[in-house]
């Protein structure tokens, strides 16, 4: 067999593995259910936890908030709250809301410290 | 022309062999960043905590139209029917707190009405990020907006005579009652039939609840009481029989009274009919009470 061939031969080869690529990574990716928290994109995990904080806002249970956000995993629940905080003042937030999310950031991370 | 159509073919097989690989990495071994996924994609188990902390939220801010758009980031098929389900769920683990509110917020829903929530913030202007939808914040008062009175102590000088105050005993007000917030409109009953069928156990009292859409409610508490006790139940506990249902084993020869805790009439004077088998036997009958919101 000539060479150039087996360059073709090659070549048809990897042609084929990029369009298989590009198929099912972007034009029909795979559709995934029964997902965990985490994965939420950073908008809905933001409004999360702005719906615990709207919630903890008249409840005033900060272990009833920690509970709500410990859906999304191992970081601990002020970490979970100051993230969505920087994601809220970064995205334009009304300031109502950043003053939510802002009075519960500072109800975990004292209720953390009465925890540790 | 033969080593033309064998390149051919082996160049076509190269290509196919190339994109099954590749379509194999990019579905099977290495599918695309499971990041940035939507919330109906989550788990039914997260899916229920992210409609529960909806329903807290509404409950704190009485936010209806910011509740509807969150909810529809779930994808329900049918939205009231998902929350009425999971209060039922909650009641079953005695989550009544959380059961009460999805309750409210399915009610809520359900009436597409000025709906009283259990608590409610004063309404502010500004307009909110996700959903378009106005957040609901009491701004707190700035340090300057508060006044301070100082108040001195008065010096005693000697000679100084002091005169006694007389200090009337005037009666403390006692303390008004809150009113609690209701669900709408008190339920009427709208039938109370009694009911001989052989097939049901002894005694058998049916409730169904339904909402003034002729929907069934579940979540719904329902009191009933005789001469020497009383017992309290949820409706919903058995949905293959609706989600409003609940029943109850009346005591023979008792009278019974039942009313809905959220506010009903009362059926009064239930005392499970005597009724008879088509071979003449004797057994006790039931009732079965609807009570319905006008």
């Amino acid at each position: 067999m000539k060479a150039s061939n087996l360059f073709l031969i090659l070549f048809a080869f990897l042609l084929g593995i990029s369009a298989g690529l590009a198929y099912g990574w972007f034009i029909d990716p795979v559709d995934f259910y029964d997902l965990t928290p985490d994965t939420l994109r950073a908008d809905y995990k933001t409004d999360y936890v702005l719906m615990t904080a709207e919630a903890y806002r008249v409840e005033q249970d900060p272990g009833s908030a920690a509970r709500r956000l410990a859906i999304f995993g191992v970081q601990s629940p002020s970490t979970i709250a100051t993230e969505a905080l920087v994601y809220a003042r970064a995205n334009g937030f009304p300031e109502s809301d950043i003053a939510i999310l802002q009075e519960l950031v500072t109800a975990l991370q004292a209720w953390s410290g009465i925890r540790q | 022309m033969k080593r033309s159509l064998w390149l051919f073919l082996t160049l076509l097989c190269a290509l196919s062999l190339g994109t099954g690989v590749g379509l194999s990495y990019a579905w099977v071994v290495s599918p695309r960043s499971l990041t940035d996924s939507q919330p109906a994609a989550l788990r039914s188990d997260f899916k229920d905590q992210f409609r529960a902390v909806i329903a807290a939220s509404y409950a704190a801010t009485g936010n209806l139209p910011r509740a509807q758009a969150r909810l529809t980031l779930l994808e329900d098929s049918n939205p009231i029917e998902a929350l009425n389900a999971q209060a039922q769920r909650a009641i079953a683990v005695g989550e009544f707190l959380q059961a009460d509110q999805i309750t409210a917020l399915a009610l809520a829903l359900e009436n597409e009405a000025d709906f009283p929530a259990p608590f409610s913030l004063p309404p502010t202007s500004d307009a909110s990020s996700p959903g378009n939808i106005d957040s609901t914040v009491t701004p707190f008062p700035s340090p300057d907006a508060l006044s301070f009175v100082f108040t001195g102590t008065p010096e005693i000088v000697a000679g100084q005579t002091i005169e006694a105050t007389v200090i009337l005993n005037t009666p403390t007000p006692r303390p008004t009652r809150t009113p609690m917030p209701t669900y709408g409109a008190p339920f009427r009953l709208v039938s109370q039939e009694a009911v001989c069928n052989p097939n049901l156990p002894d005694g058998l009292l049916q409730i169904v609840v339904y909402n003034s859409s002729r929907r069934q409610l579940a979540g719904v508490k329902v009191i009933i009481t005789w001469d020497t006790g009383g017992e309290e139940f949820f409706t919903g506990f058995k949905p293959e029989l609706g989600n409003g249902y609940a029943d109850f084993l009346m005591l023979p020869d008792t009278s019974h009274a039942v009313q809905l805790a959220l506010g009903s009439e009362i059926a009064v004077n239930l005392v499970p009919p005597v009724c008879q088998t088509p071979g003449g036997d004797p057994y006790l009958g039931g009732y079965k009470l609807t009570f319905q919101q006008p």
